[in-house]
């Protein structure tokens, strides 16, 4: 499983942080106040029942009728009265048989003179039974509701729940709103990183922008500076090689073109000799050239536009190949936004390929987005198919009329100028034998 | 038989370019040096002048430079150096043509050739016969002339080509493919040649050579010459 990102880790992290401070907040709070509540409501329960049972006391003298005795007494909605004497109950409705309500262990304890209260739920809600002793056996009992009270809480409850519940989506907010910032100076560095992989050796770090990161933007643009120091001298070293190499070169090519004119008065032997120094002076150069255009395939491509069909025919004109082989697939644009010179070197590589190695190209096709160069050759074997744009991979020449076999760098040059357009060379089938490769190049 | 100078300081390039330039039936006066190179050109011109860059002493650069102040003669750079940062220097010092060594003996010749067509075309200097008229700007290819305002300009051969191959197509955009091959008889050349020779043209021929009036820019497709 992929790790989540720091940022989703830390708003979590957040996020729960603050669920249990405000959970814990929330459970204390909410404890603290309903005892509060209870007890004051008990209390003064309590004391209502006292004050009624000291009117039902002094209405018991005598011979009462109970039930008005009760009636007189001022008591509100949520309050119920009973009267437990001699053996009977009584109620201030008729016929209710409310004694179920009162536990049998308050009865016990109020029989034996004491005066207590006990928390019941009734019909559904808490209410408190208060019992007092009055005069005689009698005892009177008070039931009041705590249903409203009830309520209350629930409310408060609910409130709560929902505050604790805001409070850690708050928390998740910060938790990603810190991240985002203390992760900008990372996307700083993220970006200055892909401005160096773009090619921007120039690209470096502020270093008094982020003190916390000082480090990182020392070594930052320390990396910066030695790969900007390496390339430069790998540039260096890639045209101090061209000098080196070109220099003998030169003389070579003048000096084997004065020989080559006086090959007639030479004898046999020496002008096979000459001729053996003209090719591999001409390999040479090629294999030079070769190599440098590696060593600078990394530069960006110069991207300008190129009548891409114009540039195919250019292609096998220069090598004296016939113009018919040329193929326009219908709908491929006319002008494409490519690096001129690397795709022409490319497209004749591969039809210098097809000539070496493949028996010569049948077809040089263009196409929305790809060149592809068919060949008359037997195709190639599956077991060349993975290195054959490796440096310096050779088929066995088809043919080998001409100058000598190639370098054994073409395909490779192929390939960098296609990754260099952020394309692709890919090795197919061509339908009916033989290899076809396409180069594919998307329009930026 | 025409005169070539060469300003070579490797010994062996020298001595191998020189013996095949001659067979392909040039007079060659090879030196090591430019300061030597100038001096023999002053007092022996040559047709053409093929310079290296890297020179001890005074450079290939300010060689060309040099030599451009007093001489319109053609100037080849025949450099080892090939990143697009010599080309251009060499060219906006005033070069008409860069070749990279390892170069063939027979393509150097080729480039001589057209360099002396271009030459003579330009020195074919019957009588002022044909007037080109671009508002302030006036062409006489036969005499090889350019006035600005009425005043001769300085051109050297090859920008006296290339203004006289546009001014022919007045209002016409012309490829750099279809310059190359026009002023240098280039099959596939090198763009940044014309590009560069624009450029001096433009310093030579326009006021304000950030916004050209005459010679101007046709995006993606090539230059062209109006009033």
């Amino acid at each position: 499983m992929r790790r989540a990102g720091l940022r989703t880790r830390v708003s979590a992290a957040f996020a729960i942080g603050a669920l249990a401070l405000s959970a814990c907040v929330t459970f204390v709070s909410y404890e603290l106040i309903s005892n509060t509540l209870f007890r004051e409501r008990e209390r003064a329960a309590v004391r209502a029942t006292y004050f009624d049972a000291t009117v039902i006391n002094a209405g018991l003298t005598g011979r009462p009728k109970v039930g008005d005795l009760l009636q007189s007494l001022d008591i509100g909605a949520d309050r119920y009265v009973l009267l437990s004497w001699r053996g009977e109950w009584f109620s201030r409705t008729a016929g209710a048989p409310a004694e179920s309500a009162v536990p049998g262990k308050l009865q016990e304890l109020a029989a034996t003179g004491e005066a207590g209260a006990q928390r019941i739920r009734r019909d559904g809600e808490a209410a408190l039974v208060v019992a007092v002793p009055v005069q005689g056996e009698a005892v009177f009992y008070e039931i009041v509701s705590l249903g409203e009270l009830e309520r209350t809480l629930q409310l408060l409850a609910l409130v709560l729940t929902a505050v604790a519940i805001m409070v850690s989506a708050g928390g998740a907010a910060v938790g990603w709103y810190v991240t985002r910032h203390a992760l900008r100076p990372l996307a700083a560095v993220a970006e200055a990183a892909s401005g160096i992989a773009d090619g921007d050796l120039d690209t470096r770090l502020d270093p008094d922008a982020e003190p916390e990161l000082g480090r990182l933007t020392a070594s930052f643009n320390h990396m910066a500076d030695e790969l900007s120091r390496r390339l430069q001298r790998d540039r260096r070293f890639a045209a101090d090689v061209s000098h080196e190499l070109r220099s003998p070169l030169q003389t070579l090519a003048a000096a084997v073109s004065v020989l080559n004119r006086r090959r007639d008065s030479l004898d046999e032997r020496s002008a096979a000799a000459v001729g053996l120094i003209a090719d591999e002076v001409a390999r040479f150069q090629s294999l030079v050239d070769d190599l440098l255009e590696l060593a600078r395939s990394d530069q960006p491509v110069h991207r300008e536009p190129a009548d891409i069909g114009l540039l195919a025919g250019r292609v096998l004109r220069d090598r004296g190949l016939p113009g018919d082989l040329l193929e326009v697939v219908p709908g491929t644009p006319v002008d494409w936004h490519v690096d001129r010179r690397r795709v022409e070197q490319a497209l004749g590589n591969l039809v210098d390929n097809a000539v070496r190695y493949g028996g010569g190209p049948v077809a040089v096709r263009v196409g929305p987005g790809f060149l592809e160069v068919d060949d008359a050759g037997p195709g190639v074997p599956a077991e060349s198919r993975s290195t054959i744009f490796d440096r310096f991979v050779r088929g066995p020449a088809a043919n080998s009329r001409g100058g000598g076999d190639g370098t054994g760098l073409g395909l490779a040059i192929v390939a960098e100028h296609a990754a260099a357009h952020d394309g692709r060379i890919v090795l197919l089938d061509r339908p009916g034998g033989g290899a076809r490769f396409r180069l594919e190049l998307p329009d930026e | 038989m025409s005169a070539v100078l060469l300003i070579e300081d490797d010994d062996r390039i020298r001595l191998s370019l020189a013996m095949a330039l001659e067979d392909e039936g040039y007079v060659t006066h090879a030196v090591a040096t430019a300061e030597e190179g100038l001096e023999l050109q002053r007092k022996q011109p040559a047709d053409a002048v093929l310079v290296d860059l890297m020179l001890p002493g005074m450079d290939g650069f300010e060689c060309i430079r040099q030599l451009r102040r007093t001489d319109d003669v053609p100037v080849i750079v025949v450099s080892a150096r090939d990143d697009t940062h010599d080309i251009v220097a060499g060219l906006e010092a005033g070069a008409d043509d860069y070749v990279v060594k390892p170069v063939a003996v027979k393509e150097l010749a080729a480039r001589l050739r057209a360099l002396r067509r271009r030459g003579r075309a330009a020195q074919a200097a019957t009588p002022a016969m044909t007037v080109l008229t671009f508002g302030d700007l006036e062409i006489r290819p036969e005499a090889g002339e350019v006035r600005l305002h009425g005043e001769p300009v300085a051109v050297t051969r090859t920008e006296f080509r290339l203004l006289c191959e546009l001014a022919e197509h007045p209002g016409q955009v012309l490829s750099r493919q279809q310059l190359l091959s026009r002023v240098w008889e280039y099959e596939i050349g090198d763009e940044r040649l014309v590009d560069v020779h624009v450029g001096r043209l433009r310093h030579k021929i326009e006021d304000n050579t950030g916004r050209p009036r005459h010679l101007v820019t046709v995006r993606g497709l090539g230059y062209k010459l109006q009033p």
